[in-house]
């Protein structure tokens, strides 16, 4: 595959660039659950290099996403206070590369694993407030017409509901049975909704701890925006403050700030006032949404459609930490 | 007497982690073989308990539901374990569905009810049921074998 792929790209990048490239080497990076991801070096004939991100659609993967979500996300944020990556082409069939795919310039930096504690010791300040300013900045930013548009899927429904409705969906398809205490999580959601934000912003979908890069005490990139949609900007914030991206450290979110200092800087950068209601919904929310992606993740596995390890890890490690996040929520409110 | 099996699954894990994961060059292969070390040493943690942890969740449901639900001894006997017999872990399994599917109706209709008292002790059944079932806590081990 890799051969092969490598070839493809050569020939595709070639005549991208109007340029004669030579040599390629493309390395897979592992993690990625919903695309291949490779960091590719390539060289002309006169051995000028340059550092591209390659993602590839899989045949199976953990989110069933399009490339077209990822790459308007990214659009949408060229040239702003949020740091992504420059865009350099997308391709939504697999006529070039026998999948759809995205290409963009490498960044300088390194993604941590979410679950390692103290990873960005001795800068956990200075990435923490970054952090938690850049998610304010994506809820407060105006998002273009044409972008919006594109994203607009003209529901009638609130944002709470679609959201809820599509994992939801998820859960009772993918299910290998019954658990009674996401059950009940669920129809607490839907018991008793949140009220409709009146700013509706563009919601990264997995905003956290390990999908960023840094250098030392900077965020250089926000990463993997492939669930990126219009929706509530307290959804992004519920998912960030989960505690299962610190979980040896919970009052500690990302193992970043403090979680009131967090907030407040959220709120400073946003200027969203937070409705506490309203955020321990979101926050019950992001635990049912990461149950449905960790049981999903499990369904791939044991239907041997993808048994790559990252799905059976999925499956029984944040999945259980998810599910006693939903039994904490539900127990404080007894 | 020969080892058991989650001996074997341990030694396999760290033979993984610590002799063969570091001989691959491909950043990409080494992790995902990594990885599988990791999992198969939680697999090891927990084989020996698989079968008594369902057996005892399952008798742990159908006490709550006699105690705290509409239901009675005929809904719930058929996925009793008779003493002096012996199901396999598919079929503990099997009746393990069964009855969570039992509980949620149960817990759906208190839910409607309003019945905070008994909402409480369905809690602590979950509490229990859950605390048996994670490997979460395992997390700190994979990190030590990781590193």
């Amino acid at each position: 595959m890799s051969e092969e792929l490598s070839s493809l790209f050569l020939s595709y990048y070639s005549d991208l660039s109007n340029n004669e490239f030579s040599q390629v080497n493309l390395e897979r990076i592992f993690g990625g659950a919903s695309r291949e991801t490779y960091r590719v070096k390539i060289k002309d004939s006169s051995d000028n290099e340059e550092s591209l991100i390659l993602r590839l659609s899989q045949d199976s993967s953990l989110i069933e996403t399009e490339q077209k979500t990822e790459y308007l996300a990214y659009s949408a944020f060229q040239k702003s206070r949020v740091p992504v990556p420059i865009l350099i082409d997308m391709s939504e069939d697999d006529s070039q590369l026998g999948a759809p795919f995205m290409l963009m310039e490498e960044l300088e930096g390194e993604a941590a694993s979410p679950f390692t504690p103290n990873v960005y010791s001795p800068y956990e300040e200075d990435i923490g407030n970054q952090f938690w300013s850049i998610l304010g900045q994506i809820a407060k930013k105006e998002i273009d017409s044409n972008i919006f548009e594109d994203f607009s899927k003209g529901s009638k429904k609130p944002f709470w509901e679609c959201e809820l409705d599509k994992w939801v969906k998820v859960i009772h398809e993918d299910s290998i049975g019954v658990e009674p205490i996401l059950e009940s999580g669920i129809r607490h959601l839907y018991r008793n909704p949140p009220i409709e934000n009146k700013r509706v912003s563009m919601v990264h979908g997995d905003y956290r701890s390990g999908n960023f890069l840094y250098s030392k005490n900077k965020i250089t990139g926000i990463l993997d925006w492939e669930m990126a949609h219009l929706g509530d900007p307290l959804e992004d914030l519920g998912w960030a403050l989960s505690p299962i991206w610190s979980w040896q450290d919970k009052e500690r979110p990302a193992y970043l700030l403090m979680r009131e200092e967090a907030i407040k800087l959220w709120e400073k950068t946003s200027e969203i006032k937070i409705d506490r209601n309203d955020l321990k919904w979101w926050e019950l929310f992001a635990a049912v949404k990461g149950m449905a992606i960790w049981i999903s993740a499990g369904n791939e596995f044991k239907s041997g459609k993808n048994i790559d390890p990252i799905n059976l890890f999925s499956a029984w490690i944040p999945g259980d930490i998810h599910l006693e996040v939903i039994l904490d929520i539900l127990e404080s409110n007894i | 007497m020969k080892p058991d099996i989650n001996i074997a699954l341990l030694n396999a894990a760290q033979e993984i982690i610590n002799r063969f994961s570091p001989l691959i060059d491909d950043e990409y292969e080494r992790s995902r073989l990594g990885s599988w070390g990791a999992l198969i040493l939680i697999s090891a943690m927990k084989f020996n308990e698989a079968g008594s942890a369902l057996q005892k969740e399952n008798l742990e449901i159908i006490d709550w539901l006699l105690a705290s639900s509409r239901l009675d001894e005929k809904d719930v006997n058929p996925y009793r374990t008779i003493e002096d017999t012996c199901k396999s872990l598919e079929e503990l399994d099997q009746d393990n569905q069964a009855l969570r599917v039992l509980l949620n109706k149960e817990v759906e209709h208190l839910e409607k009810k309003g019945d905070g008292i008994l909402l409480k002790s369905v809690f602590s059944l979950f509490r229990s049921m859950h605390q048996r079932r994670k490997v979460s806590e395992l997390i700190g081990l994979l990190q030590q074998a990781e590193s």
